[in-house]
């Protein structure tokens, strides 16, 4: 059994509603759960993209205000430096008388340009060259690199060319003075005369590029995130990872980074995965962009995928359990009729099963309430029919060994063979036999009304020899009815209540008559027992079809056995129906269906 | 009774996925690798040596990008291979997922290594190729070809006609005989075109009297090779002292302060220059390879520059040169 119930456990592992429903539930949580989770990591990490994306902006703006600020401070520097009358006069075409004037101007610029880097230490250098040969720096003592030359010099160049407006170069090594090679950003700016015309030299200002590159590199932009600044023909001026790209070994999305406007920025995807570019224009021409790896902003994209996650997931239990407990409480009172109709099975009919709300299962329940009572009804009438059949043919049996009829019928033929009257005991003797073989050996209910004619004809001749002059009888049957079927012995409780009751005591009537008729009437076949003895009165007739019961004990079976005989043999529609009127004689109708 | 049971398990599933989900979602995410760790470890930490300093540079940018814990690692002195060892042996106790040595050759060297596999560290080996069964990852500059660059430059500044005098430091010194097979190589077809290798130790001075021997014996050649940087820097002393600049070629391997400024002056005619940034870079990232389980080449070659004065101040080149930014 357990077995068994074991491996349909394993086939269909949902067999209950209660675990349907919970899956369906389940199954429906699930994707709701799945799907909002979803959607709404989704849109939280757009969000994210979105809010990085101006992060990453505003962090870009500031380092284009810093550096911008640092420019502008070298700007300001340039314009100290023109204005200088000193510096002026110096750089100018006149000559200086001895060389120890030239010392106390060369003494005091320098001391100014002292001044000033003295308060920046972002500046590394400023320096004065006069195409007249003469220059001067923020140190006492400069000796140039001999072999640098100051007229190849990029910033010198570029200075000389654009004739009066500053100039900023990229990054490189300074190698203009002896000894010393920095890193630096140079603004260059040629020097006009007081007429503004003739240029008279070129003013040089280096920013310690470890400025702009503590910028950068403290940019935060993500674990893997970084900055680069190219400038407008995409050369890089400040990139972590310069020698890389130099090598070959990484590429940098330069060009777009060049064509892209300031304020804009681009998504880049590839092997080293998503990334975004935010770029913006400083004011003197070079492009600063920041690149986000997106799924470096995983710190956060991760964090939220698991609260997500996790969140869900809770969720789901939540709603599983609460599935469960909801599917247990729908089915609960389906297993409760479940556990009610075994019991119904099993033969319990009392039982009455308990309707909680009056939903579907509660209106189940009634139905199946009804049910079960109906049964129950329906039982107990079949088994109350069955009693009152076998008891009426108990009462059927008795009658036909009714001992007073065959005392009286043996008495008659003792009497008659007294008389020697050989004749009459032979016929009485063989009705006699005739009618016991004819009622005991036959088990059937149902005999074909020749049969039945046949017995009562018997009868009627035994009770005729013994009542002769005072009985006197008709038997009328139409042909074609006497091959269809009717109850044994229907005919001859009439036929005796007529004699007993009717006839022999009508004392001195000599012509006692029964008529026995039987016709077809549409489907039915209707018996006439009709006599004209004494009758009833209607109160005795009331007596005889409510009473049938106290009449027989006395006269075998009573009037209402054979009636609830035929009622439960053929239905309710057949019976059978008394007439009678007192001095006048009784008439018993009864009613059978045909049946072949 | 079955449905309380199924309901139970049901439960009893879900709760523990759930308490697995919270307590082990990087194990089922495996996205995020905060544990990968590698380990540098340097001939030299010294922050005086531009060499060592722009490897570790390297080392740093590719944990960067790759989003990886980095630790440097090195002894003081570059030829301290005692200390190189007991770091070492350090850094196996500290159980890194990777190694990445530039080892300082010595016999005990191997079996330390080896017991590094044994604990299961991946084991990259930069700078200097290393004995060991089997071989590990390498990721060096190609000295062999720093050595043919040297050849062609002096193929080309002799148009054609080098007769070349080599100063090596050590006959024994693998960087510096990879680099002579790699000149010999170029060089030889041409008829007489080396008078000598001359061995200078890692001495300057050794290296400016065997240069003033030569030029004393007034052999006929017309170009220094010089492998190592001291022997460049004695030798452009003595061409700077004896006027020689512009009529013998010099040409150097490395590069330093000194260097560059012969190269400014023109004594130095070439250097061949290596990319340290790269070879910590490269190193770096190999040993993430190997760590993830990726197909990495045996041998990965860095390519060298040849830097001369006209060369030495375009973008990429003044990289090399200085790759600091913040020096003085």
């Amino acid at each position: 059994m357990s077995r068994d119930r074991a491996i349909r456990f394993r086939i269909f592992p949902l067999k209950s509603i209660q675990s349907n429903i919970s899956l369906a539930f389940s199954l429906l949580i699930l994707a709701a759960i799945v799907l909002t989770s979803l959607v709404s990591y989704q849109v939280s990490v757009d969000a994210v993209e979105r809010n990085s994306k101006g992060y990453i902006e505003e962090i870009i703006k500031q380092v284009n205000m810093n550096i911008q600020s640092y420019v502008d401070n070298m700007e300001n520097i340039s314009l100290l430096a023109l204005t200088n009358k000193d510096v002026k006069y110096y750089i100018s075409d006149n000559s200086f008388i001895s060389s120890g004037d030239r010392r106390i101007y060369e003494k005091q610029i320098s001391d100014l340009f002292q001044a000033i880097l003295y308060t920046r230490n972002d500046i590394a250098s400023i320096m004065v060259f006069g195409y007249n040969g003469r220059f001067v720096s923020d140190r006492r003592i400069t000796n140039l690199n001999p072999n640098a030359k100051l007229q190849e010099q990029a910033w010198y160049k570029m200075a000389k060319s654009e004739g009066g407006k500053s100039v900023i170069s990229a990054p490189h090594v300074q190698n203009i003075v002896q000894n010393e090679y920095r890193w630096v950003v140079s603004l260059s700016r040629e020097l006009k005369s007081t007429d503004g015309i003739t240029a008279e030299g070129v003013f040089l200002v280096d920013l310690n590029l470890s400025v702009i590159n503590d910028i950068c590199s403290n940019i935060n932009l993500g674990k893997k995130g970084y900055l680069f600044i190219v400038d407008k023909n995409g050369n890089i001026v400040y990139h972590p990872q310069q020698q890389l790209i130099d090598s070959k070994l990484r590429s940098e999305r330069i060009a777009d980074v060049v064509q892209a406007s300031s304020g804009s920025s681009f998504i880049a995807k590839d092997g080293e995965g998503k990334r975004i570019y935010s770029v913006q224009d400083t004011n003197f021409g070079w492009k600063i962009a920041g690149v986000a790896y997106t799924d470096d902003l995983i710190a956060s994209k991760d964090e939220l995928r698991n609260s997500i996650l996790l969140y869900s997931l809770c969720g789901l239990t939540i709603s599983l359990l609460i599935s469960v407990w909801l599917s247990h409480r729908l089915s609960k009172p389906i297993k409760e009729l479940q556990s009610d109709m075994k019991q119904v099975e099993k033969g319990n009919f009392d039982i009455q099963t308990e309707i909680g709300q009056m939903n579907e299962i509660g209106q189940l329940g009634r139905s199946f309430n009804l049910m079960v009572s109906r049964t129950k009804f329906l039982m107990e009438e079949t088994i109350h029919n069955q009693e009152n059949k076998r008891k009426s043919e108990l009462l059927l049996l008795q009658s036909q060994i009714n001992p007073h009829f065959l005392y009286n019928t043996l008495d008659s033929i003792v009497w008659m063979a007294e008389q020697k009257q050989h004749e009459e005991v032979v016929l009485m003797t063989s009705a006699l036999a005739k009618l016991f073989r004819a009622s005991i050996t036959k088990d059937q209910e149902l005999v074909p009304i020749r049969v039945e004619i046949e017995h009562i004809t018997n009868y009627l001749l035994i009770q005729k020899m013994r009542y002769e002059e005072e009985l006197d009888y008709y038997i009328d049957i139409d042909e074609s009815i006497l091959s269809y079927k009717t109850l044994k012995i229907l005919l001859q409780p009439f036929v005796e209540n007529a004699i007993y009751h009717g006839i022999r005591n009508m004392y001195g009537i000599e012509d006692g008559r029964i008529t026995i008729r039987g016709r077809q009437s549409n489907d039915q076949i209707v018996f006439e027992v009709e006599d004209n003895g004494l009758g009833m009165t209607p109160e005795q007739l009331g007596k005889i079809r409510f009473n049938g019961e106290e009449d027989a004990r006395n006269q075998g079976i009573g009037i209402r056995n054979v009636n609830e005989r035929i009622k439960l043999y053929f239905g309710h529609e057949y019976g059978i129906h008394i007439r009678s009127e007192i001095e006048v004689g009784t008439c018993v109708t009864i009613t059978i269906p045909k049946l072949e | 009774m079955r449905k309380q049971r199924f309901t139970i398990w049901l439960t009893l599933a879900v709760c523990t996925v759930a308490i697995y989900a919270i307590f082990n979602y990087k194990l089922i995410f495996g996205v995020s690798h905060p544990d990968r760790n590698v380990t540098v470890i340097l001939k030299s930490l010294n922050v005086r040596l531009d060499f060592w300093q722009a490897v570790n540079k390297g080392a740093e940018a590719a944990a960067k990008e790759m989003g990886v814990e980095l630790n440097v690692v090195g002894p003081l002195q570059e030829n301290d291979a005692n200390d190189q060892m007991r770091i070492l042996e350090e850094a196996i106790a500290a159980k890194p997922e990777a190694i990445v040595i530039a080892p300082i050759i010595d016999d005990r060297l191997p079996a330390i290594l080896a017991k590094a596999r044994a604990a299961g560290i991946q084991l990259v080996v930069i700078d200097t190729p290393l004995e060991l069964n089997p071989a590990p990852v390498l990721v060096s500059n190609d000295h062999m070809e720093a050595g043919k660059l040297a050849g062609r430059t002096a193929v080309d500044e002799t148009k054609g006609h080098p007769t070349v005098a080599i100063i090596s430091d050590r006959a024994d010194s693998k960087i510096s005989a990879e680099r002579l097979s790699g000149l010999r190589q170029v060089l030889e077809p041409f008829n007489n075109s080396i008078i000598g290798v001359y061995y200078a130790e890692n001495s300057e001075d050794t290296a400016y009297e065997a240069a003033k021997q030569l030029l004393a014996e007034d052999k006929p050649f017309n170009t220094f090779i010089t492998l190592n940087e001291s022997a460049t820097a004695g030798v452009a002393k003595l061409l700077h002292e004896q006027n020689k600049s512009g009529v013998l070629s010099l040409i150097g391997f490395d590069s330093s302060v000194d260097e560059i400024q012969w190269l400014e002056a023109g004594t130095l005619r070439a250097a061949i220059v290596q990319k340290p940034f790269n070879m910590g870079y490269l190193g770096v990232k190999a040993a993430l390879k190997l760590i993830d389980g990726n197909r990495v080449d045996p041998i990965t070659y860095i390519e060298s520059n040849v830097i001369t004065q006209e060369n030495m101040y375009t973008p990429e080149n003044q990289k090399l040169l200085f790759p600091f930014i913040n020096n003085k």
